[in-house]
């Protein structure tokens, strides 16, 4: 049974923040596509809309997580459906590169997630956004990165 | 070989089809070698060739130095690992192949650090590079200084470096975050990383973009991490392991780390290894339909 | 006072004393393969075999990055708030007496036009105790800078080695008080110090012709600079070094509705040091940001401030990835 189909409020506590850089032709019309035929998922992810996967430059990811985001996703077109042909080709070469590095330098890869959504998957969109949130949830926050700004004050 | 060397670069500013020869020269004190431009013939004899020859002067190549392409057209004096760069330079259209005359010198090997130098080059000096390299042998050359060497690398890199990155790769994710946050504590800011790096040639660099301020100014862990991480991606694919920024770097930051794990992502994940063929593409700019990865759900 | 000792037995416990009433002590310590001015907590994090910190102790009077201020930003308001300064008593133990010589200059400069709080309540509480050079290396200049191993300029205790002990001077109040405060930690006695060694005099190098010729601004468009300077690749390792140089930006840093001002390190080699808004650089090219670090070592900073520009450390020719060394500089403009 998928996720979209269960009733699961918040439970109270600690709510993770998500940030969703999605393109906008195919995982935001996605997320739309779920939002107008009333599924619920959970209200944890904040959606950035961008024109193509192509433009999500990784100081995005990076920038989110300075700002306390307790987990990133990023999602675009299927490979072979991108709306300016090859955009996402483009993506995918970055976030081999990307997920490799950001794995060296040890951040918790269950907290960055990538995927392919296209404009008809909403179920998996919620099911995505549903499974993400719980994981992330059950990490709580993002203590390593926000814990940076304590290291300094040791330091001195 | 500095004899030959001399004699090139007299003949190739005399017959004007040069018209700045950067190369080595001694420091005052001869006891550490420092970049020259030469620009008269006369003086040509500051050009030395020995195992303190560490700097990639592919660096003064690009762009950022005006000065130096107002001289006029250059010859350079390269070790096969700065050749490297000025073919990464050359596939990112930075300049033509005919903008450059190389002048490759075949080489032993240098030394890590100039400071380590006690006048004889043992393999406990000699960067990972070094022992590991394929291009003592000049590749992209147009006027080959040395006797042909002889070395073949071992067919698996072996070295501090791998031993290092295959170290890291096998500790647990937490350990490594610890590792990499007390080791960019130290970053100063200097960005000699990204100075000395013959690749980093943009004239704007994102750190200096303050609307909005991408990456934060401030020598602080948070600040540190974000500047390295992209620095780093900035390299993936172009990188080509030549060590200036880790030699460079004032506290001793272990960049080699980061740029080799990197150069064996792309060499696991597309198959290349940059600075070798000036007509290849980087693998950056560039995609396949069928490149393969396994977390994109 | 010149009887006065400590036993190299008895730092650990120098050390107990300092911290002991809450204070931190600093000194040379190994880390990451260099030695680094650092807070130590025991005697043997103490390095005695180095000739000089790869830092300048100035991270502890004037930090790389510290908060300012802190601000809110609410619909029409802007709530600022300053913050206390952050300085506890301090000992700088181990600095070398060229790097001391800079305190004055630098003294100078936050107290010029306006009373930097922030540097000053750290002065106040800092005591430098610096000991006297037994190692030099062809990068240390001192003495041609008109300064030695035996200079106590900027220091409050001077010590030199002296086998298993040193011996111990106090040179102003600030150090007869330390020296008093801690009274049980130093001993008395007569010992023989240790030959200072003096890094030998550039022959070449005439300071006061140096300082001459910058006041002729003609120099300036000179095709000298270009041609010396030609191989700096402008980053700015030698001013992050440098105990003399004390640049600094202030830059907000936060969200779109709090955040906090800071006071970070800047450097005169990095071309948007001078970048103006209308996209003009005065400085445009990179000789003629050398040429300011250079002029201000030895024109504009003695000029203004009566403090030594450059203090011979030598930290800047031996951080330099292309070995662009100052006293070569110093040589062309003695001639």
């Amino acid at each position: 049974m998928s996720g979209h189909t269960e009733h699961s409020a918040p439970t109270g506590g600690y709510e993770p923040k998500i940030m969703a850089f999605v393109c906008n032709w195919c995982t935001y019309a996605g997320a739309d596509l779920a939002g107008t035929s009333r599924m619920e998922y959970r209200p944890n992810v904040r959606i950035i809309k961008l024109p193509c996967t192509g433009r999500i430059d990784p100081l995005f990811i990076i920038k989110a997580f300075e700002n306390g985001a307790d987990g990133v996703l990023v999602s675009g077109c299927h490979p072979g459906d991108c709306h300016y042909t090859t955009g996402n080709y483009h993506a995918r070469r970055r976030w081999i590169g990307f997920k490799h590095l950001m794995e060296f330098a040890g951040i918790d890869m269950r907290r960055l997630h990538f995927s392919w959504v296209s404009a008809s998957e909403a179920i998996k969109w919620v099911d995505l956004i549903n499974k993400v949130t719980d994981e992330i949830k059950a990490l709580g926050p993002f203590m390593e990165y926000k814990g940076l700004k304590a290291t300094e004050a040791e330091q001195g | 070989m500095e004899k030959t060397l001399r004699l090139k670069a007299k003949e190739l500013l005399e017959s004007g089809e040069v018209k700045v020869v950067i190369g080595y020269g001694w420091n005052r004190s001869k006891t550490r070698t420092t970049p020259v431009f030469i620009t008269d013939p006369a003086d040509v004899d500051t050009l030395v060739w020995n195992p303190l020859c560490v700097n990639n002067l592919s660096l003064y190549l690009t762009r950022k130095y005006k000065e130096i392409k107002a001289l006029g057209r250059p010859a350079i004096v390269a070790k096969g690992c700065d050749i490297r760069n000025i073919v990464v330079l050359i596939t990112e259209g930075q300049f033509k192949r005919e903008d450059v005359f190389i002048i490759g010198m075949t080489c032993n090997g240098t030394v890590y650090k100039q400071d380590l130098w006690k006048g004889e080059l043992t393999p406990n000096i000699m960067p990972t590079k070094c022992h590991n390299c394929d291009v003592r042998n000049p590749h992209v050359t147009d006027f080959v200084v040395g006797e042909k060497s002889t070395f073949t690398p071992p067919e698996v890199p072996t070295g501090m470096v791998y031993d290092k990155v295959k170290d890291l790769d096998s500790k647990s994710q937490s350990e490594r975050w610890a590792f990499w946050v007390k080791e960019f504590s130290r970053c100063v800011k200097c960005y000699a990383c990204r100075q000395v790096c013959p690749l980093c040639y943009c004239e704007r660099c994102i750190t200096e973009k303050n609307m909005p301020q991408w990456i934060e100014t401030s020598a602080h862990p948070r600040g540190n991490l974000s500047w390295n991480l992209t620095r780093a991606m900035h390299l993936v694919g172009r990188c080509t392991f030549c060590g200036e920024c880790e030699r460079s770097c004032p506290v001793n930051i272990p960049l080699n780390l980061i740029n080799q794990k990197m150069i064996g992502v792309v060499k696991e994940a597309f198959d290349f290894k940059s600075g070798y063929d000036e007509k290849t593409h980087p693998p950056m700019i560039v995609f396949s339909p069928d490149d393969k990865e396994n977390f994109i759900k | 006072m010149a009887d006065k000792i400590l036993k190299k037995a008895d730092l650990g416990k120098l050390i107990e004393s300092v911290t002991g009433k809450g204070g931190r002590f600093v000194a040379p310590t190994t880390d990451s393969r260099q030695i680094v001015f650092k807070k130590v907590k025991s005697a043997e994090e103490i390095a005695t075999d180095y000739i000089l910190a790869r830092n300048s102790f100035k991270e502890f009077l004037f930090p790389q990055t510290e908060v300012v201020a802190e601000f809110t930003l609410g619909k029409d308001t802007v709530d600022m708030r300053g913050v206390e300064v952050h300085a506890p008593q301090t000992v700088i133990f181990g600095a070398r007496p060229c790097e001391a010589a800079s305190l004055k200059g630098m003294h100078a400069l936050f107290t010029w036009d306006f009373i930097d709080e922030f540097y000053t309540k750290r002065e106040d509480n800092t005591v430098v105790v610096t000991v006297g050079c037994t190692k030099a290396d062809d990068a240390c200049f001192c003495t041609t800078v008109n300064l030695s191993p035996a200079s106590t300029e900027g220091a409050d205790v001077y010590l030199r080695e002296a086998g298993e002990s040193y011996t111990v001077e106090a040179i102003t109040d600030k150090g007869k008080k330390f020296v008093e405060a801690h009274a049980a930690v130093f001993g008395s006695g007569s010992v023989k110090a240790d030959p200072l060694v003096m890094p030998e005099k550039i022959a070449n190098i005439d300071l006061a012709k140096v300082s001459e010729r910058l006041k002729d601004k003609t120099h300036y468009d000179d095709k000298v600079w270009p041609k010396l300077t030609r191989k700096c690749i402008g980053c700015g390792a030698c001013t992050f070094v440098c105990p003399t140089c004390r640049c600094f930006d202030i830059v907000d840093e936060g969200t779109a509705f709090e955040g906090e001002r800071r006071k970070n390190w800047d450097s005169c080699q990095y071309d948007t040091f001078t970048l103006h808004a209308s996209g003009h650089n005065p400085r445009e090219h990179q000789h003629q940001r050398w040429r300011n670090r250079f002029m201000c070592k030895f024109n504009f900073f003695p000029e203004k401030f009566s403090g030594k520009g450059c203090v011979g450390c030598g930290r800047c020719v031996r951080v330099c990835p292309v070995r662009l060394d100052i006293t070569e500089v110093m040589e062309e403009f003695s001639k």
